[in-house]
């Protein structure tokens, strides 16, 4: 019961610190119109002739997920805002688990990812690109499993650095390639060699197949978008995430106790 | 067996070649008042975070409450409040939410997202708190605008909140004004007589250990003394009478005659140890002009001690 207290809390505390920065709004909101209006449109209107699907919907799904990814990621930084005001000490020092202060602070990140989902959407909207309000719920139910396996791997990187220029470099290092290697506005059905390897070795690949296997289901798209069996989706996010979350959580605790 | 047990602890931060703490040794008993002197960089610091589990030993071995603070950190961390000597609060949250979050932590009571709504209990602490220190007022301000001294007032509720066995206060009255160190020292009393809680206090007003049980000297990562405050002026000081006649040179010559040792620059100072000093004064028979009795400080005695050490008195 401590631990879900403090999951809660340091949860609340990330909602509350959100509300209180405009500019964090203010990115999320803005964030989707750079990727989903610029990136997406230009490739819309460029290169999506001949995939045999819908091109907006692919790409509309595909940046709902790297929204939250991203998000997740960036929100993940603000560990490092802790540590430059100490106020790590103050969460390392109370006896709680060092997984529900991650934990706490990855679902806190994600509240702004989800504002940046619907920011998605709302560009989504502008551009003649809709998905099913069933299908959203969907997507929706399965964003917490999402930002947890974004934020566990963003530990893995930000645990361990101590200064926010780093920080906001390795937010670049961690969501860019993801984004364009794990299939969010690229289709990757036909990558091969390493291009293929590293697709299948992060998380992010896993999830955007498991929200197109929700919205693509029961379609004549379905195999030629969906890579992999949902079930197998599952079971890769959640044990990369809990991979992820171990390290990550073991480097960020050791990282401010072992000087 | 003490609340805090400290035995052959070392601790070699990485990179550096000698170590910060380098094998002391000491015990505090529950419901004592310890106070951790030492110049800057002496290990004070050093020694209180391995204690809290912020931070790694090197060597040695540490139990709290029993507790090994490697080994059983979390029953540690439930036994200890801190307050560091570096602002540890979220600046972007109010101060009654920055109270919350520690209270939730500490298993007080369950997160809830407005003060109102938070346990009556909890409220009461809360308020009760912010009135012992006085910012009743600037409880519901953002940390930011908070000035210094507010915030280290805010720290002290937040240590306090979750009662702990055992309160570790790094530097705790530093940027506080003369009442609040007052009221703070008043409150921190009134906790111990409640409580029983066990203090272990470094700070830089050494006025401040006067009343402690014990005092222990950390200088350059090692203990140069541990004893009473008492044991400790009486250890490291005379005591001495500060006198002075019209005729100097009679008071002086008589002094002689007495056997009794002096120095002699604008005043006659004369050092006396096992001796009343109603007797020296009584078999004077110079009259005086200037009569003062030193009793040393413990800040007197500690100057003394590290200059006589090699250390650099803060």
């Amino acid at each position: 019961m401590r631990e879900i207290n403090t999951i809660i809390a340091v949860m609340a505390r990330e909602i509350t610190v959100f509300f209180k920065s405009p500019g964090a709004a203010i990115t999320s909101l803005a964030m989707p119109i750079v990727m989903m209006g610029m990136i997406g449109g230009n490739l819309m209107q460029n290169m999506a002739g001949g995939l045999g699907f819908q091109f907006g919907e692919f790409m509309l799904v595909g940046m709902m997920v790297n929204m939250l990814f991203m998000f997740t990621t960036m929100g993940m930084t603000s560990l490092v805002d802790d540590h430059e005001t100490d106020f790590n000490q103050e969460m390392l020092v109370s006896p709680v688990s060092r997984y529900s202060l991650v934990i706490g602070k990855i679902f806190g990140s994600m509240f702004g990812a989800i504002v940046s989902m619907a920011g998605s959407l709302i560009v989504g909207l502008f551009m003649d690109i809709t998905l099913p309000f069933s299908k959203l719920l969907l997507i929706l139910a399965l964003s917490p499993l999402m930002c947890l396996s974004g934020g566990a791997l963003a530990m893995i990187v930000i645990g361990l650095i101590k200064n926010k220029k780093t920080a906001n470099f390795a937010v670049m290092l961690i969501t860019m390639p993801q984004m364009f290697l794990s299939g969010a506005i690229i289709p990757i059905k036909n990558s091969s060699g390493v291009l293929m390897v590293l697709s299948r070795m992060m998380p992010m690949t896993y999830c955007l197949d498991l929200a197109r296997s929700v919205v693509y289901a029961g379609t004549a798209e379905y195999s030629s978008i969906v890579l992999f069996n949902p079930i197998l989706n599952f079971m890769a996010i959640i044990a990369l995430t809990l991979v992820c979350l171990i390290i990550g959580t073991f480097f960020f605790a050791r990282s401010e106790k072992n000087r | 067996m003490g609340v805090i047990e400290v035995n052959n602890l070392v601790k070699l931060y990485k990179g550096a070649k000698t170590p910060s703490v380098n094998d002391i040794s000491f015990t505090v008993n529950k419901g004592e008042f310890f106070a951790f002197l030492g110049p800057n960089g002496a290990g004070k610091t050093t020694t209180i975070s391995i204690l809290t589990t912020t931070l790694s030993k090197t060597s040695g071995e540490v139990t709290i409450a029993g507790f090994d603070v490697e080994k059983q950190a979390r029953q540690v961390r439930e036994k200890v409040g801190i307050i560091f000597q570096k602002p540890s609060l979220d600046p972007q949250l109010t101060a009654e939410e920055n109270i919350r979050f520690h209270a939730c932590l500490y298993g007080m009571c369950s997160y809830r997202p407005a003060f109102k709504l938070m346990p009556a209990t909890y409220r009461k602490k809360v308020l009760e708190l912010a009135e012992i220190v006085g910012i009743q007022d600037a409880l519901f301000k953002p940390i930011k605008k908070l000035s210094g001294g507010m915030q280290r007032k805010l720290e002290i509720i937040r240590s306090l909140i979750h009662t702990p066995e055992v309160l570790f206060l790094d530097e705790p009255t530093q940027g506080l004004d003369a009442v609040s160190r007052r009221s703070l020292w008043d409150y921190i009393d009134n906790v111990r007589n409640q409580y029983g809680t066990t203090i272990f206090l470094t700070t830089h007003y050494i006025d401040e250990a006067e009343n402690v049980d014990q005092v222990c000297i950390i200088n350059n990562g090692k203990i140069a003394a541990c004893c009473s405050p008492e044991e400790m002026r009486q250890s490291f000081l005379r005591q001495e009478l500060i006198l002075d006649a019209a005729d100097r040179g009679a008071l002086t010559a008589e002094l002689a005659g007495l056997n009794l040792s002096y120095t002699a620059n604008g005043q006659v100072i004369v050092p006396y140890q096992g001796q009343k000093a109603q007797e020296i004064i009584a078999t004077l028979k110079t009259p005086l002009t200037t009569l003062k009795i030193h009793e040393p400080s413990l800040e007197d005695a500690y100057v003394e001690f590290l200059n006589k050490a090699g250390g650099k008195a803060e």
